[in-house]
């Protein structure tokens, strides 16, 4: 039966959109706090540990998200770990968007100069004030706009998570383009949410980059 | 290492106070990969002691400050600063560099932080104290050279002579025992480099102990109890003001002088 389009099948578009939302909020968070340390790490002053993460971004960087995503889902289990769904996807979310993330932030580290370190460092601060104080805060400006740029493919990149079963943004509006008919209407209505969230992003981006450059 | 005393290069009136120096370098050697940075340097610091420390481009005078506090590692030797040796642990390290202040050629003014909160950072991080307290030190050692109008504006937002004198005061506001100075006015346009000169040469008549690396010969004549010549990675002499500029021993200093004086 073909079902017209209706209020039901916008709710259903809406539903997604509040799925992927979710996704990317975990994503950012557990990317985030996880990248973080993987930009320390690749910056601390332990060759074995640089090298290890390295490794670490090399191999997230270098494989589609889509493997990533299947190799926690169906990996975990083999290992006794029986996760849901939800968890699962936070874990191969949190592992990409870290690589991505702490690569992004080692070069905004790296791009403070020395001086500000060695500085806070014969003020007789100890690496964890050094970093919080005087070099992130620095560093995070100096990486804000692609940061901004990767938390938006980020966000489109969470339809990926459809194919564990999530219905998310794309797939609800594949369910509705199959059930009404009318794909245009329903992936057109999908695209305009993604840039809904996404525009705002790249405009809120530039206007705080314009602020941090005027302040410093 | 029982030899090592007769090497320490002591200024002529140094047996008269009998004090422990507040900084012994001893048979410091320093490494950048091959090449030899620090060859041998002994070198002893009295509480109160005003050194000035010149020389050409590359003969290691930013890296024997830099090592005294550990910005930069070296391979063998000892310095001990007031009674803490460097070397065993980072808690050393971290316990010399709060005594220690360091003035750096580029300012080096964390420029997200204003000038205020430049000045209050350490002493809370480092020392625990309070915030209210941190701000009243803070402005304590603004005042102190001369730039208390400017605390809530951005190290951007100031000259670089106002900028040196705020590193000046950040590096105080830790009470340090000692202050080193890395060419502290050679990045400033001529006409700033007095209000920084004369904020150092106060804080010398207080009997601040320091070191300082600079071309500035007048302030050496005027404040330095001892002036050194490096070239090369090793101290090739050391002497009283006076004695210095008027009766150089050594052909390279010669050269030096005359290089530095005669424009
Ligand atoms: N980080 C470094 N890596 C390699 N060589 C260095 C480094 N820092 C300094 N050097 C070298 O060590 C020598 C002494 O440097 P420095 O102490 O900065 O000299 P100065 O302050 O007297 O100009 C120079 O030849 C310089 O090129
Ligand atoms: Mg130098």
């Amino acid at each position: 039966m073909i079902r017209d389009f209706g209020l039901l099948e916008v709710l259903t578009i809406l539903q997604g959109m509040w799925t992927t939302l979710a996704l990317s909020v975990v994503a950012f968070i557990g990317g985030g706090t996880f990248g973080t340390l993987v930009a320390l790490a690749r910056t601390s002053p332990w060759k074995w540990l640089r090298v290890a993460t390295a490794a670490y971004i090399d191999f997230f960087q270098g494989t589609p998200m889509l493997m990533q995503l299947f190799l926690v889902y169906y990996g975990l289990p083999v290992f006794g770990f029986h996760v849901s769904a939800w968890t699962a996807v936070a874990i191969g979310l949190t592992f990409h968007a870290s690589a991505f993330l702490g690569e992004i932030w080692r070069g905004g580290i790296q791009a403070v100069p020395k001086g500000q370190s060695e500085a806070a460092s014969a003020l007789g601060l100890g690496y964890i004030d050094r970093m919080r104080d005087v070099v992130l805060p620095q560093a995070i400006k100096l990486s804000f706009a692609p940061t901004v740029g990767f938390l938006v493919q980020l966000i489109k990149g969470t339809s990926l998570a459809a194919i564990i079963g999530f219905v998310e943004l794309s797939r609800s509006a594949q369910i509705v383009a199959s059930t009404t008919y009318k794909p245009l209407i329903a992936y057109g209505l999908a695209g305009a949410f993604y840039f809904a969230i996404c525009f705002p992003l790249s405009r809120a981006s530039a206007y705080f980059e314009r602020r941090f450059s005027l302040k410093t | 290492m029982t030899t090592t005393t007769q090497q320490h290069i002591h200024a002529a009136d140094t047996g008269t106070t009998g004090q422990d120096p507040i900084i012994r370098i001893s048979s410091l050697q320093k490494y950048y990969g091959a090449f030899h940075a620090l060859k041998n340097i002994n070198l002893d610091v009295r509480k109160g002691e005003r050194i000035v420390v010149c020389g050409p481009s590359g003969s290691g005078k930013s890296t024997i400050i830099r090592c005294i506090n550990r910005i930069e590692q070296f391979e063998s030797g000892s310095i001990v600063v007031d009674g803490i040796s460097l070397g065993e642990s980072m808690r050393n390290v971290n316990a010399v560099r709060a005594e220690v202040g360091m003035v750096f050629q580029q300012f080096n003014l964390f420029p997200h932080l204003t000038v205020l909160q430049n000045c209050m950072l350490a002493p809370m991080r480092v020392r625990g104290t309070s915030k209210k307290d941190a701000e009243i030190i803070a402005m304590k050692y603004l005042e102190r050279v001369r730039i208390p109008e400017q605390a809530n504006k951005y190290p951007a937002q100031l000259s670089g002579g106002q900028q040196q004198r705020v590193a000046i005061a950040r590096a105080l506001c830790m009470t340090p025992k000692i202050m080193l100075f890395d060419e502290p006015t050679s990045a400033l346009d001529p006409e700033m480099v007095k209000e920084v000169l004369d904020t150092m040469i106060s804080l010398a008549q207080e009997g601040m102990t320091m070191l300082c690396v600079t071309h500035e010969m007048g302030f050496a004549r005027q404040v330095a109890d001892r002036v050194i010549f490096m070239d090369t990675g090793e101290i090739i002499e050391m002497a009283k003001p006076q004695e210095f500029f008027s009766q150089p021993k050594n052909e390279r200093t010669r050269n030096f002088l005359g290089q530095i004086l005669n424009h």
